[in-house]
């Protein structure tokens, strides 16, 4: 009995010493690796300018814009640092475009900009996505800024996104007074624009309902052997039996006396 | 520090932190008669002086002694044709100080392309080596328009 014990805690040390040898191994790996590095040593106000090589370059070339599906790989420190690299690479290009646009020359490969731009906006998302994961974990909810629907000075619906205000809304008597009681909501002008911006949706589906009431007759005159399944699920808002028995839909025909 | 969000002033002034900072700035050619030391910028309308300073000290690595900032209006013009008014963006500029012991030149970027006529002489052989190559194409169907294969 005793000697199985001792057995498995010897079994076990060696696989632990075996380990941690695995894991010594990985960090001289690491620090061999950390000694090569392509970081651009700091050029001060010069990094705001492109390398001096490519200033009478026309066509400068690059590659292209870092995928969601890449980003989603990195760790957050990564794309801490990815982060200012591209920043960095887009003043550069801002500050390029605008000394080209001063003296009236071309600048080169204006597509730099959009492409890092498009990184940007997915390093962004996939932060995002990582914030929402952890909070509906943590919390139950997204611990996205909130999204209210409320009316608008004019009327209409809109969804709003609560910001911060330095006095709050029961003491401030300036948004409450021309917002809520007397104010535009309720105002001739508003309730002018509502009257006519109504009348305008409702015509607009008047006219396509008309529109497509037309066109049954007309397929009806052109094809009276059409199949009355598939144009009822074509036109489903239009009463087939009612233009069936119209004018239009009839067509010409000779009298057989 | 960022144009997302932008958090106002709270009693005992917390620390803002930001982690992905989306301000931009461009460095920008200064007047004709400038000290040395002072830099021009322009800059996202949202920062302040003090975004500006942290943005170049923690971002740039480079000191910061002073800055101000003023906000350009955009010009007003109108459409030749049609007669309608449009606005040009307005800019904030921030003109930066650097210690007494830097300076900083705005550097000349066309000073080597300035040969515009070897400019021209290069794309004009460009222009007649793809005309023979497109003729050299072509030369067994000249039936063929050039839009019909690559």
């Amino acid at each position: 009995m005793n000697t199985v014990i001792i057995k498995n805690i010897f079994r076990s040390t060696t696989t632990l010493c075996m380990r941690s040898q695995k894991s010594i191994n990985t960090a001289a790996a690491c620090i061999v690796k950390r000694d090569f590095h392509t970081t651009k040593p700091t050029q001060d106000l010069m990094e705001f300018f492109d390398a001096k090589k490519n200033w009478p370059e026309t066509n400068i070339r690059v590659g292209r814009a870092w995928k969601l599906d890449e980003l989603r790989l990195k760790s957050n420190t990564d794309l801490h640092k990815l982060w200012y690299v591209l920043l960095k690479e887009r003043n550069m290009l801002y500050t390029m475009e605008h000394e080209c646009n001063e003296r009236v020359r071309l600048f080169p490969n204006p597509e730099r900009i959009d492409k890092v731009e498009e990184s940007m906006n997915n390093i962004e998302s996939v932060i995002r996505e990582r914030n929402i994961a952890y909070y509906k974990l943590e919390t139950g909810e997204t611990g996205e800024r909130p999204v209210k629907d409320v009316i608008n000075l004019i009327g209409m619906p809109e969804k709003y996104q609560p910001s911060e205000y330095d006095t709050p809304k029961f003491m401030n008597t300036r948004w409450v007074r021309p917002y809520l009681k007397h104010g535009f909501i309720n105002s001739l002008a508003v309730k002018k624009f509502r009257r006519l911006y109504n009348e305008k949706i409702h015509s607009e589906v008047r006219k396509a309902h008309n529109r497509d009431f037309n066109h049954v007759q007309h397929l009806l005159k052109r094809f009276p052997n059409l199949d009355m399944d598939t144009l009822k699920a074509e036109y489903p808002n239009v009463d087939i039996e009612k233009a069936k028995r119209t004018k239009k839909s009839r067509g010409h025909f000779m009298p057989t006396y | 520090m960022s144009t997302r969000w932008y958090p106002i002033y709270q009693r005992g002034n917390p620390q803002l932190r930001v982690f992905l900072p989306n301000f931009w700035m461009k460095l920008v050619r200064p007047h004709p008669k400038q000290l040395p030391n002072i830099v021009h910028f322009h800059c996202s309308m949202e920062m302040t002086k003090y975004d500006i300073k942290n943005y170049l000290e923690k971002i740039y690595e480079v000191p910061v002694v002073d800055v101000r900032t003023k906000i350009n209006m955009g010009k007003f013009k109108k459409d030749v044709v049609k007669g309608y008014v449009i606005k040009e963006d307005d800019v904030k500029v921030a003109f930066v100080t650097l210690p007494k012991t830097m300076t900083f030149k705005y550097p000349d970027l066309f000073e080597k392309s300035i040969n515009e006529e070897e400019e021209h002489a290069k794309s004009l052989d460009e222009s007649k080596k793809n005309f023979r190559k497109y003729i050299d194409h072509n030369k067994s169907r000249p039936d063929i328009p050039s839009w019909f294969s690559i």
